[in-house]
């Protein structure tokens, strides 16, 4: 495909520069993109082919002989049932997962005893019932079949042979930690060091003291790649302590950003989508709504959803902070010149002094510790704190940053200093600045002990090697971000026998209980102020079963958020000593250089989840990328160097050098390259190893965040595995329909509508603007026709419900939570990057991401903007996959859902060509049997087991199948899908509901509103996917199918009657702010 | 002439003139035959219906659910509350066949109890083998059925008469949909579920004032001749009307069954 060319055709909405451009490369790849198979990847003669079709006749034949009954199943109940415990139910138990040391509170389903999807803890402050996409992946990582599943000890090679492992046993680690770290007590521990990932869990807390009592000269490093030592020394830097900022966006108007993103990477980024989203839903009721602002290198989540949003280089935002403050009157700080972006920083300004005390203003990690003390100064200026943003002490000591600790502790390994280390998770071999040269550090060490889940690059340059209990297998506890305690609880015993930090660091210390579990309970109750004896176990019991500790949060004191509101606004007198962390305000790169901005990935994180299918496969909220990293570049520097898409290019940083392919980002700052890390691991497992490419390699010491880089054209291309083009909605209709009806520049289109608030408030009904009007027709006679349940509520399929769904596009961030949730609850398969790019990748719900404006303006007034619209099967009435099934496949219930019958279907994908919204996926293979990896196409048939029937060892994964959800039909290779609305769910409170009524437990035998959630309504962090029953007039989707701005994506072009609607995005220009 | 002869050796005689009716006749019959065969042969109800499987413990529900009368839920204790009507623990054996010195051991000795006593003692389970099941893609639940009216019967058989399990029905698709049809024929008060000898006749007579308005005029008259399948029909109907059963369209849906 190429980059732009110039007959821009200039569309209002576009998915990709390709579709923006229109080129006829473009239009052939849509033509062709409806082909079910790509006969070049499919690399079979003609012959061969005739070949394998005979075989296939005649092992069909021979099959046909074996007619059989189905195999023999065993039963085999427990022969003491536990009490409380019944078969072949779920059940919910409260725990949480960790992300940089902050706990976010879950529920976890358990299906006899195995945990097989994981939901948010409503109870706990920073879910309230929501989760992330890494913790909706969580449970794949769990069954990950190349999870490390023994202890080692040592290599061997035999000649000519690569090294291999050889396998010792924990009673042998524990003989050997007696002895060892026996000899190392008391003073004689000086040559021990741990390196851990930072965390705020007591019980790690706890147990790094014991183990820091035991060996007093030991030291204590931690290390994470994508940390906040910027953050924290700025707030050193302003107040001399380590403070931590808690956010209420639901109480702020003006939302301003620079460079950070508080809706993916943050901690607490559950918590702050809900709050914002808070601030965006009251448009309907109030007529207002908070503005973002968002100033940042290249599109984060928080960008794409700003009103108004400013490219800039990152080596810039510190100069417009500054700017910033200046017009803000902030005492001591002087202007810069800020060039283009004045009439920005003004508008910005100005918006901030009409709201005081109801702003936000935050800074990204990437940014140094000088521009964070500003922010600091910024907010206590305009009154926000204790209004918009409380403060606490940030817990743990801060006295160095991580990137300081990880250094010393190389050096003195390399130092020879060292004799014993031991690293628990993390993966410094592989993340920490490339030139520490970690493993090889590693080397110069004794004994090196490893405690991890995976045999991961550090565990290759380590010694000892043990496997790390999973989350889910094991005790623990943590602390969210305000502070408030929750519990790990394990809902398995580890399936390869690992163990946690806090059991081996009690096991080092010599502890006699060495169990998780004695170890949080004694930790969490001696933390509680003391109560009666016997209330003791109802205390713990009830602990457990909330999953937090109430009243637990951080306290607020006075004098702190005195001090933070009363900031001391010159430099501190020795600021001298804080240069030496690195983080004096950055000169900008000049305007001629090109700088290398490094982020975190938004499917694999810093590279802990390399490994899991279903976050590879995730395409990028904003790349809509998979199975790859890329350099990003903006469209002008793509234009003016002749880079298109999938061109290599080669980056050289400080010395160091390293090949990526292109991606084109539209609306990108111009001499920005953004990489994302995480990826070309080594000795991740089968699903992640060599997969992209690896940024680390020029993340260096003194350029951690930003550095300026030079580009030489690479050799040859690389293919990358975007979705942005694939699945597009009707483009070819949706001209036609323009082309009919006209339409007016700058109006909303058919498939996407917004409007900016001012518009909306003035005429809400300005949005209901239709091509056809209204027409509120069946094609067919529905062959059932009762009488609406309530007034203007839907006349067909609705009994005994009307199910139905409303997409809030004006909350929708974008983050792909509901997506990796939806692959959980509905057993969906990865297919593997060569089947992502022949439009194959199987995800039931997929986030449109529209690109709004032209890519090639850099006009700071019209910039490029972006609409996310999740997009699943719509449930249409007038259903058009229903009429062309030639099988009866595809079919109504009585409820309005459109039902896929997976064993009538024989695959002639009609249905999924006549789908106007391209939502059906067709299983071209087996791909739970198929390795995502083995690079395009499988063996042919006959070489292809019927895996489904394989219990033993051909089967699926014995132990991928244990996540499975039971309640949900594993499709076999040659059916189509989609999404079901949930059915199980929905099926499984029917049920409840009725025989709770026929049990006389309850007065209505139907399912009431909030008894049913579909799992990616359940998920969303923002509470954008409302799911329930059209025929209830009080139901919250049936409120909301109510509301002037919800519509139906092609209803009015089409007539298809959408059961999911979706509601307009608004946005809230600056436009009637004064710029003084 | 000696072309006729040379030739001959090529024309078939001429009685095989008569095999043509037979080919004809032997092909429409064989083209009868053959989907027959296959239609009976591969049916469920040819294919499962009496499939008796050997268990490693010969427990006879003949004896325990029919001679002793025990409840089929002392057992299978989940089938009200979930989908999967639970095979019992060892544990519930062992309430009346404990082993060695414990008190109310019944048959201590026999040897038909090892395997549970087995179980008991190591704690593993006795792998019973299935005798119903569905296949992956249908979604029976059994609270929904039995929580309606429909009897362990209607789906099992007289288990209380089985010595071996086995099964009674063939549980094919368009069996499921015989009653998915047409509930009333099938529905009993939810009292009766577990009672596997209930007969419809005599539950209408003995409750007459529960169902009098149910019948129609000729029935009432003379209610003492009124046959089995119109008594079963009366209460179904009652049953029907009392547990708000969906209606046909409902029942029939896809999705009712497949997800």
């Amino acid at each position: 495909m190429s980059s732009l060319t110039p007959n821009i055709q200039g569309r209002d909405y576009w998915r990709s520069l390709e579709e923006y451009a229109d080129t006829p490369q473009f239009r052939e790849w849509m033509a062709k993109a409806g082909e079910p198979v790509d006969p070049e990847a499919l690399k079979l003669s003609r012959r061969r082919f005739i070949q394998v079709m005979a075989a296939s006749m005649s092992l069909a034949g021979l099959t046909l002989t074996g007619c059989r009954r189905w195999p023999e199943e065993k039963l085999a109940p427990y022969a003491n049932r536990p009490e409380g415990s019944v078969p072949g139910t779920t059940s919910h138990y409260a725990s949480q997962i960790m992300r940089g040391g902050i706990a976010t509170g879950l529920l976890i389903e358990a299906f006899d005893g195995r945990p097989i999807k994981i939901e948010g803890n409503p109870e706990h402050p920073y879910s309230l019932g929501s989760t992330d996409t890494w913790t909706q992946a969580s449970i794949l990582n769990m069954y990950d079949p190349d999870r490390s599943r023994q202890v080692y000890h040592g290599w061997r090679q035999a000649e000519g042979q690569p090294r291999e492992r050889v396998a010792s046993s924990w009673e042998a680690f524990e003989a050997f930690a007696r002895e060892h770290f026996g000899q190392r007590g008391g003073q004689a521990s000086q040559r021990v060091a741990v390196l851990a990932e930072p965390s705020d869990s007591p019980s790690v807390n706890a147990m790094r003291q014991r183990f820091t009592q035991q060996f007093p000269q030991a030291s204590w490093y931690e290390w994470e790649p994508v940390n906040r030592d910027n953050e924290l020394a700025g707030a050193r830097w302003a107040f001399r302590r380590s403070v931590r900022p808690i956010y209420h966006f639901d109480r702020a108007r003006v939302i301003a950003t620079f460079d950070a993103d508080p809706l993916s990477t943050h901690p607490a980024a559950v918590r702050h989508a809900r709050d914002w989203a808070q601030t965006r839903k009251q448009a309907d009721d109030t007529g207002r709504m908070s503005r973002v602002y968002a100033v940042e290198p290249t599109f984060t989540l928080i960008g794409s959803v700003a009103d108004e949003r400013m490219a800039v280089r990152a080596s810039q935002v510190p100069q417009l902070v500054q700017g910033l403050a200046a017009r803000l009157g902030v005492p001591g700080v002087s202007d810069v010149n800020l060039n283009g972006s004045t009439d920005f920083i003004n508008k910005l300004a100005a918006d901030l002094q009409a709201n005081p005390g109801e702003s936000i203003v935050m800074v990204g990690p990437d940014q140094p510790a000088a521009t964070h003390a500003l922010a600091w100064a910024i907010n206590a200026h305009l009154q926000n704190i204790d209004s918009t943003i409380d403060v606490v002490e940030e817990p743990g000591d801060h006295d160095r940053t991580l990137l300081q600790q990880i250094t010393e502790l190389t050096q003195r390994m390399n130092g020879g200093e060292i004799d014993t280390l031991l690293v628990i998770g993390g993966n410094p071999a592989y993340d920490a600045p490339a030139d520490l040269d970690f493993a090889a550090a590693m080397g110069q060490v004794d004994t090196t002990i490893r405690l991890a889940e995976y045999h991961d690059e550090t565990s290759q340059a380590s010694d000892w090697h043990l496997p790390a209990a999973h989350y889910l297998e094991a005790w623990g506890d943590g602390r969210a971000w305000d502070g408030t305690v929750s519990l790990q609880q394990p809902l398995i015993l580890p399936l390869f026998g690992g163990r946690s930090a806090i059991e081996i660091l009690a096991l080092l210390s010599g502890d006699e209980q060495t169990q998780g579990y004695d170890i949080v309970r004694q930790t969490i109750m001696g933390s509680l102020p003391r109560v009666i004896e016997r209330d003791r176990e109802g205390l713990w019991r009830r602990i457990l079963h909330a999953g937090v500790v109430e009243g637990s949060a951080y306290p607020s004191s006075e004098e702190l958020s005195r001090r933070v509101r009363n900031l001391p606004l010159e430099p501190i007198p020795d600021a001298a000593s804080h240069v030496a962390w690195n983080q004096a305000p950055q000169t900008p790169t000049a305007d001629a250089e090109l700088e290398i901005v490094f982020q975190a990935d938004p499917n694999v994180f810093d590279g802990r989840w390399a490994n899991n299918g279903w976050l590879q496969e995730l395409p990028g909220p904003l790349t809509k990328l998979t199975w790859d990293n890329a350099a990003l570049v903006s469209v002008p520097d793509a234009r003016e160097n002749g880079w298109r898409q999938e061109d290599v290019i080669q980056l050289t940083v400080n010395g160091r050098t390293m090949e990526l392919p292109v991606f084109v980002m539209p609306g990108q700052a111009r001499g920005v390259i953004v990489v994302h890390l995480g990826y070309g691991r080594t000795s991740a497992g089968q699903v992640g190893n060599e997969v992209g490419h690896n940024t680390y390699t020029l993340r260096t010491s003194e350029a951690m965040h930003v550095a300026p880089v030079t580009i030489e054209r690479g050799q040859g291309r690389y293919q990358l595995a975007t979705t942005q083009n694939h699945h597009l909605i009707d483009a070819v209709g949706e001209w036609a329909v323009d082309k009919r009806v006209g339409k007016n520049a700058g109006e909303s289109g058919y498939v996407i509508r917004d409007m900016p608030l001012q518009q909306y408030v003035e005429n809400p009904q300005a949005l209901q603007r239709n091509a056809h009007g209204d027409l509120p027709l069946q094609i067919f006679d529905v062959p059932y026709h009762p009488e609406p349940k309530r007034e203007g509520g839907p006349v067909a399929f609705n009994e005994p419900h009307a199910w139905g769904m409303s997409i809030d596009m004006n909350a929708c961030t974008g983050c792909n939570a509901c997506v990796v949730a939806c692959q959980a609850e509905n057993n969906v398969p990865i297919v593997g990057k060569d089947q992502v790019l022949m439009n194959r990748e199987m995800h039931w719900i997929r986030i449109d991401r529209y690109f709004k404006g032209d890519p090639t303006s850099e006009d700071a007034e019209r910039p490029t903007a972006i609409v996310h619209q999740p997009m699943m099967c719509v449930h249409c009435e007038n259903a058009p996959c229903e009429q062309v099934c030639p099988v009866n496949a595809a079919v109504h219930d009585t409820e309005g859902l459109n039902l896929q019958v997976y064993n009538r279907c024989v695959g002639t994908r009609y249905c999924s060509n006549n789908c106007p919204y391209k939502v059906r996926r067709f299983n071209y293979l087996d791909y739970h049997a198929k390795d995502p990896r083995d690079g395009g196409m499988p063996k042919p048939w006959p070489g292809i087991p019927d895996q489904q029937q394989h219990t033993g060892e051909h089967g699926y994964d014995r132990i991928r199948r244990m996540q499975f959800n039971p309640e949900v039909t594993v499709r076999m290779r040659g059916v189509m899908e989609k999404c079901t609305y949930c059915i199980q769910r929905i099926a499984k409170a029917k049920i409840q509901a009725k025989n709770e009524w026929a049990r006389g437990q309850r007065d209505e035998p139907l399912v009431q509103e909030g008894e049913v959630h579909t799992a990616c309504q359940q998920a969303c962090p923002t509470r954008a996917i409302v799911f329930g029953d059209l025929n209830k007039a009080d139901s919250t989707v049936t409120l909301e199918q109510q509301n002037p701005r919800s519509y139906g994506v092609l209803n009015h072009e089409l007539n298809t009657r959408p059961r999911t609607r979706y509601l307009a995005k608004l946005r809230n220009p600056a436009e009637g702010v004064s710029s003084s | 002439m000696p072309n006729k002869t040379a030739s001959s050796r090529f024309v078939f005689p001429r009685w095989v003139n008569y095999l043509l009716p037979v080919i004809v006749l032997g092909g429409i019959g064989g083209g009868l035959y053959l989907p027959v065969l296959v239609g009976f042969g591969f049916s469920a109800d040819t294919l499962v219906v009496g499939y008796a499987p050997e268990q490693p413990v010969p427990f006879s529900h003949a004896i325990h659910a029919g001679e002793l009368g025990m409840d089929c839920r002392y057992c299978h204790t989940t089938v009200e509350e979930t989908d999967f009507a639970a095979i019992p623990p060892t544990q519930t054996c062992i309430n009346c066949h404990a082993p060695g010195d414990e008190a109310a051991g019944i048959k201590k000795q026999s040897a038909s109890l090892q395997p549970v006593h087995e179980s008991h003692e190591t704690g593993q389970p006795i792998e019973w083998t299935m005798v119903h099941t569905m296949p992956d893609y249908v979604y029976f639940d059994h609270s929904a059925h039995v929580n309606r009216g429909v009897s362990c019967v209607e789906c099992h058989g007289r288990v209380d008469t089985m010595d071996v399990v086995y099964r009674a029905e063939s549980m094919s698709m368009s069996w499921c949909l015989e009653c998915h049809r047409a509930p009333e024929k099938r529905l009993r008060p939810v009292e009766e579920v577990t009672n596997l000898a209930w007969d419809p006749r005599e539950h209408l007579l003995a409750n007459l004032d529960e169902y009098e308005s149910g019948l129609t005029p000729e029935q009432r008259e003379r209610v003492d001749e009124i046959s089995r399948s119109d008594a079963q029909l009366v209460i179904g109907e009652a049953v029907k009307q009392e547990y708000d059963i969906h209606d046909q369209m409902y029942m029939v849906s896809c999705s009712t069954c497949h997800r």
